[in-house]
């Protein structure tokens, strides 16, 4: 089965993922009606800052077992085996929070959805974009990513790519993998923030 | 003090006034800047590419994803159009400014500006004499509507260079017309980098940055050129001036109006007004002790050059000083103005007043100036702030001010030197004084806030280095206390003794920042003395906080002036590897001198260091080792 997979050393911060996802889950699915509708769309995926102002996708792992799921008094939270899917079912959510104390990657949010019924606040958060997925669509989060931050793959798969790409670091003539450019860039970032610690310490 | 605030900024009246802000409420440009992170990777390696409606496009740095636009643009052409387009804008801005200086003056000649006068004649003949017109026996308003026509054909299309390029050195426009970058005309240049980057026009990334290099110097040496001279006929060429610098300068018993933006025409009514006797004897009678004008950024570095007009603060500083409670009122004209100012205005007294045609900004009100109604229209508003000085709620004004000296335009250079440049060039070639640089440009929140301009300056005097410095920058180290006469125990021993001598700190403030062409016109001073090229020259320019389109500009210009340029921020061009090595390498071939990119000042200051040595070496002069 394919999943989404995160490579964080290649996002660059674009938050595509963050607008794609929030379209993905509107009722209009197009991008310049879902920013009139009601309630208004919202992200499942969430990008945050590294230490250097570098971009990370953050989103539900769907683990299993799965906190979230094991904290859920109501128990609206379910495994879609079909597809390895951590769901949460709108009906029965009571908005207690438990199941974001809970997770450990703080990636569930509480908001009204086209889900759920009117007017309800709802735990939400990532679905693999199974309604998408049904239409032989991949998750909306990986087709808007042009840097491969994320994939849709096998575990299979990544992992033998993963290996690849220690294998050719540790080849004879191993070569910078990633792109010099964006390397140069990260470098100058770092220098930045670092400064901004460091440099009263230099005496001034 | 908390450690985030010195985190932010190294002045103490940043850390206090942050604080302030803070206990407030008020939303700055630090927290703002915090919301953007991440900031999008495609935009900062300039990949991201909006120019057509087929787009927008992006190209994967990764090598995996897109690697063309729709069009068929790859990373190096996608990376050539903005960073050409980002020079386009900041050579108009330049240009613009210096247009409207253009009209006053043209306005002044008709009897159409009351208020405004030709204050420095002799400018005005010498400059008219460079536009070959001849001024022999004529009536000065005369010259004045000539000169001003002449320098309209220069942002036309009817030359074939400009007439300002004959004060660069013979060698150094050899230079442009070998690499064809010679600017024809201020707004061709402009208009042909728009077109040129248009999809489906030009797609040599070189040629497309040549076409960047010509743009950005008809701005150097033709739109700011042309703003620094009309300024200086119009209110007077800079000389020594006493005056101070950071927050302090407000008064908490005096009626405090800031002048904020870029352009002198609308601040010099201003400050006619603020010392209007009958205005005057109304603000006595309303309890304050007097009228107190004091500048912010560029606008307010023209009133500091020719006026000693005290000076607030620089860009990062703009919405805090309104957070003292002590303003009456803020003109702004235009450029390096935060949108964000006019509802920082709201939360307290400050009547916000914006002045330009051009220039609109959320909740201040609007008050057009032209030049027949500046006069008038500064008196009535200079009222309405004396007016509001009643409506105050509590002040906190932070620090005293730090004294400082401004006003060196290369006039005032060359006239404290005695008349010639040949003091310094002895003083040079001596090893006395190893070189000199010119530090500039703006804040940004990449970088902490003055920490960039301070840090390379008090490395590069240390080491015996001539500063000046313009804009933001200059602002900095007015407030650092490298402008006043305890300043010299700040530099090496070899610049002490020849600053010592003359009078004058080891940081001269030589204006705004379309005065960057007064370093132009030192340099090529220099270059001529000594018979040879600018790029010859043990010089170097440095942008440690730079954030504008204008400040990547004036680096263009600079490099392709022959002045080694380094910027603290990264441009948005590493997206194209070709294009970093070509303007961090390849551009010495061309133009005989770099850019460099490092945001650790003390690291910029070696690389400008080893430089400096390396130019000396060239020109047979003693040559030290830098580690």
């Amino acid at each position: 089965m394919k999943k989404v997979v995160v490579n964080p050393e290649r996002c660059v911060g674009c938050m595509q993922c963050m607008v794609a996802c929030a379209t993905a889950h509107s009722k209009s699915g197009e991008l310049f009606s879902a920013i009139c509708e009601v309630p208004f769309p919202k992200p499942r995926i969430h990008v945050g800052v590294g230490l250097y102002g570098e971009g990370f996708p953050n989103r539900c792992r769907h683990c299993d077992p799965a906190p979230c799921m094991l904290a859920c008094l109501p128990g609206a939270i379910y495994r879609n085996a079909d597809f390895d899917t951590v769901m949460i079912d709108p009906d029965t959510c009571i908005n207690c929070a438990s199941c974001a104390m809970a997770c450990p990657f703080g990636v569930i949010r509480y908001h009204e959805d086209i889900h759920a019924p009117i007017k309800k606040v709802v735990a939400v958060k990532c679905d693999n974009c199974i309604a998408r997925q049904t239409k032989g669509l991949i998750p909306a989060c990986v087709e808007v990513c042009k840097s491969n931050a994320l994939t849709f793959e096998t575990s299979t798969d990544a992992l033998k790519r993963k290996t690849n790409e220690v294998a050719r670091t540790v080849s004879a003539e191993a070569k910078q993998v990633t792109a010099p450019g964006f390397n140069l860039l990260n470098a100058m970032k770092k220098a930045q923030t670092e400064l901004k610690v460091n440099c009263s310490r230099r005496g001034n | 003090m908390s450690k985030n605030y010195s985190e932010k900024t190294i002045t103490t009246d940043g850390q206090l006034m942050l604080k302030k802000a803070e206990e407030d409420q008020l939303e700055t440009v630090w927290d703002r800047y915090e919301a953007q992170l991440p900031q999008c990777g495609y935009c900062e390696m300039g990949l991201s590419c909006r120019i057509c409606n087929m787009g927008p496009c992006r190209i994967d740095p990764f090598g995996e994803g897109p690697q063309k636009g729709v069009c068929g643009a790859d990373a190096d052409i996608i990376v050539a159009r903005n960073l050409g387009r980002m020079v386009a804008s900041g050579a108009a801005s330049h240009s613009d400014h210096g247009r409207d200086l253009v009209e006053v003056l043209e306005a002044v000649a008709e009897g159409k500006a009351p208020g405004y006068q030709i204050k420095d004649e002799e400018k005005l003949r010498r400059v008219a004499g460079e536009y070959g017109i001849n001024a022999d026996g004529k009536d000065i308003l005369k010259i004045a509507g000539e000169l001003a026509h002449a320098m309209q054909e220069d942002f036309g299309t009817r030359k074939k260079s400009l007439t300002l390029l004959l004060r660069a050195p013979a060698a150094r426009r050899k230079v442009w017309e070998n690499a064809g970058v010679t600017p024809r005309g201020i707004d061709r240049e402009t208009s042909e980098m728009m077109h040129r980057t248009h999809m489906g026009v030009d797609n040599g990334w070189v040629s497309l940055l040549l076409q960047a290099v010509r743009n950005a110097l008809s701005d150097g040496w033709g739109g700011s050129m042309i703003a620094t001279d009309v300024s200086d006929i119009l209110y007077g060429t800079p000389k020594p001036v006493q005056t101070a610098a950071n927050m302090g300068v407000l008064k908490a018993d005096h009626v405090n109006i800031v002048v904020h933006g870029h352009n002198p025409v609308v601040s010099e009514m201003i400050l006619l007004a603020s010392q209007d006797p009958d205005i005057l004897v109304f603000a006595k009678s309303k309890g304050a002790a007097g009228i107190n004008l004091a500048g912010l950024c560029c606008t307010g570095n023209e009133l500091l050059m020719r006026h000693g007009v005290a000076m607030a603060g620089n860009h990062l500083m703009t919405e805090l000083i309104i957070a003292t409670g002590a303003v009456e009122m803020l003109f702004v004209d235009y450029q390096c103005i935060m949108p964000s100012l006019g509802s920082i205005g709201d939360c307290y007294h400050t009547k916000m007043i914006s002045t330009s045609d051009k220039a609109r900004f959320p909740n201040m009100e609007h008050q057009e100036f032209h030049p027949d109604n500046a006069a008038a229209l500064a008196k009535t508003l200079v009222r309405k702030a004396v007016e509001n000085f009643e409506n105050r709620g509590e002040v906190y004004i932070p620090v005293e001010p730090v004294p400082a000296v401004g006003g060196f335009s290369v006039e005032a250079i060359v006239g404290a030197l005695g008349g010639t440049p040949e003091p310094l060039i002895n003083a040079i070639k001596a090893g006395k004084i190893r070189g000199a640089v010119g530090v500039v440009g703006c804040n940004n929140p990449k970088i902490k806030h003055d920490y960039g301009h301070v840090k390379l300056i008090k490395d590069l005097i240390e080491n015996d280095i001539l500063v000046v410095d313009t804009g933001c920058a200059a602002v900095a180290t007015a407030k650092a206390g490298f402008k006043n006469s305890e300043a010299l125990q700040f530099a090496g021993p070899g610049l002490k003794e020849i600053c010592g001598a003359l009078g004058v700190p080891p940081v001269l403030h030589m204006g705004s920042c379309v005065d960057n062409v007064r370093i132009l016109v030192l340099a090529s001073a220099l270059a001529d003395a000594l018979g040879t090229d600018i790029s010859a020259l043990p010089l170097a320019g440095a942008a440690p906080e730079w954030y504008s389109e204008k400040a990547i500009s004036i680096g263009v210009y600079a490099v392709a002036s022959g002045i080694y340029t380094v910027l603290g921020p990264m441009p948005p061009i590493t997206g194209s590897m070709n294009i970093v090595k070509l303007l961090t390498e390849g551009l010495d071939d061309v133009l005989g001198a770099t850019f460099a990119v490092e945001p650790d000042p003390e690291k910029a200051a070696l690389l400008i260091r080893k430089h400096i040595e390396k130019k000396r070496a060239g020109l047979g002069l003693d040559s030290r080792e830098v580690k």
